[in-house]
């Protein structure tokens, strides 16, 4: 009992934690750029989700009188060529694509673990072949499929992320073979064999968890791709259907009055680019802390690697 | 080494085959009768006579089976026939003959100008692990490969055609129209260019031949030039060829944004007027010659590197 009152933390801290401080403590001991970009992907989320509660104007509402306002006390962002507030938009404009990428970077993750997981333990022929079909199809942009699928379908959010997760797989894939290769050779998967598990438990029980601190580095450094190429769909008017605000789309729509009001097309870009930034930090912190910071360099390397156009 | 080209080019002619089928297919797949849009393209009438449809249907060949059907298209992409568009009725294939060659160039500056400025900063950092130019080095390449290059492009309008009136702000007119899509289009190359020469040569500087020739008298500027930056830029090369063929379609937005007449507003375009053959052969060419990019520097990564005879390098 008195050890106890002594010292009050520990008991604090064996259990009695909540989520939230359990996640913040977690963030705490990490690598600056996990923490900054947790912060900032924290605070872009927020604002994306309470935003019909906080925005200070609804997003849709026309004020033809006063369009292509310059930044005031009243619209701290200006208005844009209807009179809609544009911190507003802002701060709805992040739904669509942010849920698009997150869908489709969990698809693809799940699909190109598997594949690369099995191809990793299988070894042979299927190994082979299905690397080398990997090699060919990582520098396919997923531009140019998403744009031939839509052409054909016409744009809904279906065809957009089914079209984005069809190549989006790969790099998860080429990571996960390499990943299960170095699994192969311990000795407890030696011993799981000699015991006669199943090849499906060997996998699922042993190798998929070997893979998902390195699979989910990489997933946060793909989603920030995936943001931006989301983005720009909207951008040509194939991804986010209007009257939605998104941001890529506010930037197709600003493009008239770029020298009027170049913050029309600033701030939707940037938006984009601080997302986007917040991610990669976030997997970048996650991919130094794996192999401790000597291996910086390696890190990024590989992170090229796994980036396709 | 005969047996792993041999088995490259037989995953190609694998995939070209898939490919193929799905850009043959995925239209079949959309509602709406082909022979019908064909013939609307043709006369722009929503009063068609179901005789008219009926006869196209003949005369093109749409009532046969749809093997024999792919077999035929496929013969006549071979020979380089994709049909006719529905928007301009000029040949597809002339068209995207005309348009890659715009993107082309417009790759290949981008990714020039990325490699300029790639390599020698990735040398730079690499020279002094942990230094300030290493880790302003990290500091760009995260920045880098974050900023939509849809965003820095009419940024890079405003200011230098808008304000400056230095550089045409759109068209594809002379070198000038060049540089502004050119810049747009090298930020993230150039960032994972960077990252992948950084890595190879902090393993060069580490190696035992650069040793020997600081031994030999040689200050480390010079041993790297003379005898690591030949062996540290190899991995860049092989990269080259994937950005290569990954920014012939990967640039839409980029050549919307300016008026560049390539690849990516061609399909653009296409997408726009719903038109079906364009969107085929642009989806063939493209999807086709990256992978048939990528098989060939393989295979040359194959035969300059014995070393490489192993499947994999991981």
């Amino acid at each position: 009992m008195d050890t106890k009152m002594a010292n009050p933390r520990s008991t604090f801290d064996d259990g009695h934690r909540s989520p939230l401080a359990g996640a913040y403590t977690f963030v705490c001991s990490r690598h600056w750029t996990f923490k900054t970009g947790s912060a900032l992907l924290a605070l872009i989320l927020a604002m994306v989700c309470f935003a019909q509660w906080v925005a200070p104007y609804d997003p849709a509402a026309q004020d033809l009188i006063n369009r292509l306002q310059p930044p005031s006390a009243l619209h701290w962002l200006g208005t844009d060529h209807l009179g809609r507030d544009v911190l507003s938009r802002l701060m709805v404009g992040g739904q669509f694509a942010i849920a698009i990428s997150a869908i489709t970077v969990i698809i693809t993750l799940v699909v190109g673990t598997l594949i690369g997981v099995v191809a990793g333990r299988a070894g042979g022929l299927i190994d082979e072949v299905a690397m080398r079909v990997v090699d060919l199809l990582i520098s396919i942009p997923d531009v140019v499929i998403a744009i031939f699928l839509i052409g054909v379908f016409g744009p809904n959010y279906v065809t957009l992320i089914l079209s984005l997760s069809l190549i989006g797989w790969t790099p998860y894939a080429r990571l996960a073979r390499g990943l299960a290769k170095e699994v192969n050779a311990r000795e407890y998967i030696r011993a799981a064999e000699i015991l006669g598990m199943k090849r499906s438990f060997v996998i699922l029980r042993h190798i998929v968890p070997n893979t998902i601190r390195p699979i989910a580095a990489v997933s946060f450094l793909r989603f920030g791709h995936k943001l931006i190429t989301v983005g720009g769909l909207s951008y040509l008017g194939l991804g986010v259907r209007p009257p939605n605000p998104d941001w890529g789309l506010m930037m197709a729509e600003a493009q008239p009055y770029l020298e009027r009001a170049p913050i029309l097309m600033i701030a939707p870009g940037a938006m984009i680019f601080l997302a986007a930034l917040g991610v990669t930090w976030i997997g970048h912190g996650m991919e130094i802390e794996r192999r401790g910071a000597s291996s910086r360099v390696a890190a990024n390397a590989e992170e090229a690697e796994n980036a396709s156009p | 080494m005969p047996k792993i080209i041999l088995q490259r080019v037989t995953i190609l002619v694998m995939m070209l085959f898939i490919v193929s089928v799905a850009a043959f297919c995925v239209p079949l797949l959309s509602d709406g009768d082909p022979a019908r849009t064909i013939l609307l393209s043709r006369v722009s009438d929503l009063d068609l006579a179901p005789e008219a449809v009926e006869a196209i249907r003949k005369e093109l060949g749409l009532d046969r089976p749809l093997p024999v059907q792919y077999l035929s298209w496929l013969g006549a992409a071979l020979q380089g026939d994709l049909g006719y568009s529905f928007a301009s009725r000029q040949p597809v294939a002339a068209e995207i003959a005309r348009a890659l060659g715009v993107s082309i160039i417009l790759a290949l500056s981008a990714l020039g100008a990325a490699l300029l400025v790639a390599l020698p900063l990735g040398t730079a950092a690499a020279m002094r692990p942990g230094g300030k130019i290493d880790g302003f080095t990290t500091l760009v390449i995260q920045t880098l490969v974050a900023t939509p290059e849809y965003w820095f492009a009419p940024i890079s309008i405003l200011v230098f055609a808008l304000w400056l009136g230095i550089l045409p702000s759109a068209g594809w007119q002379g070198w000038e129209s060049l540089v502004l899509p050119a810049m747009a289009l090298m930020l993230r190359p150039m960032a994972y260019f960077t990252q992948v020469t950084r890595a190879s040569m902090r393993e060069v500087v580490a190696a035992p031949y650069i040793t020997a020739a600081r031994a030999r008298g040689l200050s480390m500027n010079e041993a790297v030039v003379h005898h690591g930056l030949r062996n540290g830029s190899l991995p860049v090369v092989t990269f080259f060829a994937l950005w290569f063929a990954g920014l012939l379609g990967g640039s839409v937005v980029i050549e919307v944004i300016f008026a560049v007449p390539g690849m990516g507003r061609l399909l653009y375009e296409a997408v726009v007027n719903n038109d079906v053959p364009v969107l085929q052969g642009g989806f063939v060419a493209l999807v086709g010659l990256s992978i048939l990019i990528n098989t060939l520097a393989d295979v040359l990564y194959v035969l300059f590197n014995p070393a490489m005879r192993g499947s994999h390098g991981h």
